[in-house]
């Protein structure tokens, strides 16, 4: 089977053939991209193979936990080319996104063995490190005898690979030089401007450079049944974490202070005042009616069934809305959004699917061994080509052309949006472990300014004196 | 039977009209919206006017859902059979330990007697949350964790103070008088209990499960924390059509549907029992 | 008659003395159930330590000071008020809901009993899925009821995500869910009252309305604490509907104590404070029971004394 579209691919491999001469002669075989995209990465696992020794833990079995996402969609339909690469079992649980994370806490603090990795975001490491529920993976990945050398760790983003890495001290800075490696980035998200293309023209609006122009887009996009501009606004910390903290950011502004290793509350200074100002005027006068229940899926349907002009959210809410059976499929385009004029670029703030060890994990070599595979070059491209494995974390992906172009042919905007964001793109919190806590406090700060329970400021003065309290009461204030 | 004016008859019906459509209506709805796909439910206006499909159905019985971005897994069919498991399973056990109990409490005054019935009562309404965490923790060492036992385990938390209660109300009703006739007749106190004491606490019997059951269905929590995702319900399962890609609102209604669909099976099928049994015991006519 | 049915020689295989009987039969549901006691004490010993998660190493007892905290916590005292407030509000309403439905499909009758069994669909929609329902349906963009509300000319109802009716929103949903329980159990009461006196009040000449307060009310009442006190139970343990609606906002509108003690364990993974607002939910519980268990075996003690 597949003997011509193998020597082709073999040739590829050799360096003979180039990329795009290798799809288009596997095209002209009548093989689909999708199909070809797999016997591909079957090929060039096998060159892989070729200089480790993949087959260490060959008949081992490991089991993943995950959550219900393109990502694992993407890694679940090349996942056979990893066992018969490795001759190893890999069996997964796939949980839906609204209960993933309750049962991931479930299952590690009580210790469970069942699950050797699984799927993460840096957020909930700053839980999950400090508790002692996950390894710090420098230990394999600076290992050559357990990590192939075609891995290539520095092929990953700079901002997106150290934002996973914390030394575990309340307030110390991601990536320092004694931080842990908690997990590897596997698929992330920026923050930034997804707009409907065709709206905005019909309406004469142009694109928004920074927040005033947002708020003035928004309020003009507004009417006829379509509001202005999608952002999250649910009760949690996720309302805090997408378009918010990438615009406050922006701005120079701070989550928290870290003095000698104390922290204090930093979101009541002018500048933060202005600018929640302006964001809680913006979603008053354009946002969502029902802004105060919104997550990621209802900022991201919205936008996809022409409810809302534009969203300040993950850009790969955008990408998802412009594809599929979504009413606005074709329509939307992208823009890398800066929320203060005066800043050099924008500063997205980001949110890291990323891979994790259990501590509890019976095998932790062979675990890393899925996990090496799943993070890796090959593996990164093939989900980037052929399914919707966006955003990818390593560079090398995203220089890739047929990728780029496969963007840049429906997704109009997004690889400039990504190019120029990539380098101020990374979490902008603080790391430390009442994460969860402040940030539910100040979406709950948030809803009260938006419902004019509490005037902004005040609201502000009171959320930094809780947090404030709450920092001393932790022991890190 | 007395005389009921025509207004006030006009009156009752146009009442119970608005209470049927009340309670009946969210149910329509998304039984339509079960037959519609993503297009004409995110329709503005809403209207009753689509083309019905069977796709959500399909999507949901077949477990693949072929949309235009990818073709989407989904085990809604497992899950639906862990909760018709999980129920039966609890309420049966529930049953087997709780209607012997029941009718020592009711027959036998014993020392302490309202004491453990008291406190097999109480854990109906402790809250799960409390106990739930740290039992995945024994869970864990004991090995029970993300097993069908454990779960039926937790599950009698729900089922077996409702059932115990309920049917210990019956049992009291009934008059002891059949039973000691019987005995007097020679016949072994396990024979009375099975041939006179149950066939007469049936209705009891039979509501208080039908409820036990209704409860064990509705839950979320325990099979969650306590369970890998083979052993989920459908109330964990309708979830996951909300994804990054996109909400399967169609998919969701369906979901909703099949997941009524079996206790109302049961409850048309016990109905004639349903009111009578849950008199919950008290003063009998 | 047989050797073995005779009376004083039934078979010895499995004699059980009579006075053990009982506890025999008892046992197993008990035992069951003193498993679920272990992790009880467990979290018992948690709600009296300093304890989060994400800080193991400052893990330690604190004896009453989460407790002690709560004094001082104005988030504790929104969280008692909203889960009082909470609770009573969809206790009265569904009380006099369910009252009002069930005196209409007292009389038995074909039609009367299909109704009431159809009327038991909200019940068996699983309370997390109900929220999903109605979210679905106070969507302000393609939501039938958003779409009802802007006929009569409300455009701007923000259900759930607007302070002002988040509360009406989460009840509402409460009441479309649990009413039919209580109706089912008031009907059952209703049905089972005695002929007697309504016959004889009907011959007097007492008109029907007076026969309700007078004879209907008072003999229903034992059915309608015992129904009352059972909901109460579980509405000031609400969490699917709330949690699945709003988490619990906007701001602070409905944390309520499942929720806070939830998100507290979840998110913040804060163990000893989740604990300690679970034992108080808790004791309160304890309390509503209390009365409801004593008020159970009056009522039965009355009954048998009339029979």
């Amino acid at each position: 089977m597949y003997d011509k579209e193998k020597d082709l691919i073999e040739a590829f491999v050799r360096g003979q053939v180039n990329r795009r001469g290798l799809i288009k002669g596997l095209g002209a075989l009548g093989l689909t991209a999708s199909t070809a995209g797999v016997l591909l990465n079957a090929a060039a696992t096998d060159a892989l193979a070729a200089d480790f020794d993949w087959q260490a833990h060959k008949g081992k079995s490991i089991k993943l936990l995950l959550n219900k996402h393109p990502y694992t969609d993407a890694m679940i339909a090349n996942l056979d080319n990893f066992k018969k690469m490795t001759g190893m079992e890999v069996t997964y649980d796939v949980f839906p996104e609204d209960v993933y994370f309750d049962k991931v806490t479930a299952a590690l603090s009580s210790g469970s063995t069942e699950y050797d990795a699984f799927m993460t975001g840096a957020y909930m490491t700053w839980t999950y490190g400090p508790a002692g529920w996950i390894e710090d993976l420098n230990e394999w990945i600076n290992d050559p005898s357990k990590t192939n050398p075609n891995y290539n760790w520095n092929d990953m983003l700079e901002g997106v690979r150290s934002s996973c890495a914390w030394n575990g001290k309340p307030g110390g800075e991601l990536g320092s030089a004694d931080a842990k490696q908690w997990c590897i980035p596997w698929g992330y998200e920026q923050n930034n401007l997804a707009y409907n293309a065709e709206m905005l023209d019909a309406a004469g609006v142009a694109v928004p450079k920074n927040i005033d122009e947002m708020v003035a887009a928004a309020a003009k996009l507004t009417g006829n049944g379509v509001y202005g501009i999608g952002v999250r606004g649910s009760r949690s910390w996720a309302t805090i974490h997408p378009g918010f903290l990438s615009g406050y950011a922006n701005f120079g502004q701070k989550d928290l202070n870290v003095n000698d290793g104390k922290l204090s509350a930093a979101m009541n200074t002018d500048v933060s005042k202005d600018f929640h100002n302006k964001w809680v005027t913006m979603i008053r006068d354009s946002g969502a009616k029902d802004w105060a229940t919104h997550t990621w899926y209802q900022v991201g349907t919205d936008l996809g069934a022409g409810k809302s002009a534009m969203i300040y959210d993950a850009d790969i809410l955008g990408y998802f809305m412009n594809g599929g059976d979504n009413k606005m499929a074709g329509k939307l385009a992208y823009a890398p959004f800066a929320a203060n004029p005066e800043a050099s670029g924008p500063t997205p703030n980001i949110w890291i699917w990323s891979l994790a060890m259990s501590k509890f994990s019976k095998d932790k070599d062979a675990a890393w061994y899925f996990m090496q595979w799943a993070s890796g070059p090959e593996h990164g491209l093939f989900g980037a080509t052929q399914m919707d494995f966006v955003n990818p974390v390593r560079k090398s992906v995203w220089a890739d052309d047929m990728f780029r172009e496969r963007l840049n042919k429906s997704y109009p905007g997004y690889v400039e949006m990504h190019d120029l964001s990539a380098p101020g793109a990374k979490i902008h919190f603080t790391a430390q472990p009442l994460f969860f806590d402040l940030t539910t406090e100040w979406a709950a700060t948030l809803q009260k300014m938006v419902a004019k329970e509490v005037p902004v400021d005040e609201g502000l003065d009171q959320l930094a004196a809780s947090v404030d309290r709450q920092l001393k009461d932790a022991g890190l204030g | 039977m007395e005389y009921t004016s025509p207004l006030e008859k006009t009156l009752r019906a146009i009442a119970l009209t608005l209470v049927v459509i009340f309670f009946m209506f969210p149910i329509l709805w998304i039984f339509l919206m079960s037959f519609q796909t993503n297009e004409t439910i995110l329709r503005v206006p809403p209207s009753v006017v689509f083309e019905p499909t069977l796709t959500n159905y399909q999507a949901l019985i077949t477990g693949k859902l072929e949309t235009s971005a990818a073709s989407l897994e989904i085990n809604f069919m497992r899950n639906l059979f862990n909760s018709v498991f999980l129920s039966v399973a609890s309420v049966a056990v529930a049953m087997l330990l709780g209607v012997p109990a029941a009718y020592a409490f009711a027959r036998h005054k014993f020392r302490g007697s309202e004491d453990i019935a008291f406190t097999l009562l109480s854990f109906r309404f402790a809250p799960p949350l409390l106990v739930l965490l740290p039992l995945a923790l024994y869970f864990q060492q004991i090995g029970l964790a993300d097993t069908y036992i454990g779960l039926i385990w937790v599950y009698q938390l729900i089922c077996l103070p409702l059932i115990l209660w309920i049917v210990r109300g019956y049992f009291e009703d009934i008059s002891p008088d059949i039973e000691y006739a019987y005995r007097i007749a020679g016949h072994s106190w396990f024979a009375t209990f099975r041939k006179i004491a149950l066939p007469l606490a049936g209705p009891g019997i039979a509501a208080a499960g039908l409820l036990a059951f209704i409860f064990a269905w509705n839950n979320f929590i325990f099979a969650l924390v306590l369970a890998s995702a083979d052993k989920q319900p459908v109330t964990v399962g309708a979830l996951a059509f909300i994804t990054a890609s996109g909400i399967q609102y169609g998919q969701i209604a369906a979901g909703i549907v099949l997941s009524i669909a079996p206790t109302l099976a049961l409850a048309l099928y016990a109905q004639k029992y349903l009111v009578e049994g849950l008199s919950l015991g008290a003063v009998k006519g | 008659m047989t050797m073995a049915t005779t009376p004083g020689r039934a078979p010895r295989r499995f004699r059980i003395s009579k006075r053990a009987l009982p506890y025999v039969l008892s046992l197993p549901a008990l035992l069951v159930c003193i498993g679920i006691l272990i992790p009880f004490f467990t979290a018992v010993f948690y709600s009296l330590q300093r304890y989060r998660l994400s800080q193991p190493w400052a893990r330690k007892m604190n004896w009453g000071e989460n407790y002690l905290n709560f004094f001082s916590d104005p988030s504790f005292w929104n969280t008692l008020k909203v889960s009082l407030l909470y609770a009573g509000l969809t206790v009265v309403l569904e009380l006099l809901l369910g009252l009002a439905i069930a005196l209409l499909l007292q009389k038995r009758s074909t039609i009367n009993n299909f109704v009431s069994i159809m009327l038991l669909m909200p019940l068996m929609t699983a309370p997390a899925l109900a929220a999903l329902m109605w979210k679905l349906m106070t969507n302000p963009g393609f939501g039938i009821l958003s779409y009802f509300l802007t006929l009569v000319g409300i455009d701007d109802f923000r259900w759930g995500a607007s302070s002002s009716s988040a509360l009406f929103t989460v009840i509402l949903v409460d009441i479309w869910v649990y009413t039919p329980f209580m109706m089912i159990l008031l009907l059952a009461g209703l049905r089972s009252l005695p002929k007697q006196p309504f016959e004889a009040a009907a011959l007097d000449g007492v008109p029907r309305i007076q026969q309700f307060w007078r004879i209907t009310l008072p003999m229903l009442t034992p059915y309608i604490l015992t129904a009352t006190l059972f909901r109460l139970l579980e509405s000031i343990q609400q969490f699917d509907i709330i949690y699945a609606m709003t988490q619990g906002g906007p701001g602070d509108t409905l944390t309520v104590f499942q929720v806070e003690a939830y998100l507290n364990f979840f998110q913040s993974t804060n163990v000893g404070r989740s604990a300690a607002l679970l034992m108080i939910l808790w004791a309160i519980t304890f309390f509503i029971s209390n009365i409801f268990i004593k008020n159970w075996l009056r009522l039965r003690e009355r009954a048998r004394g009339e029979a």
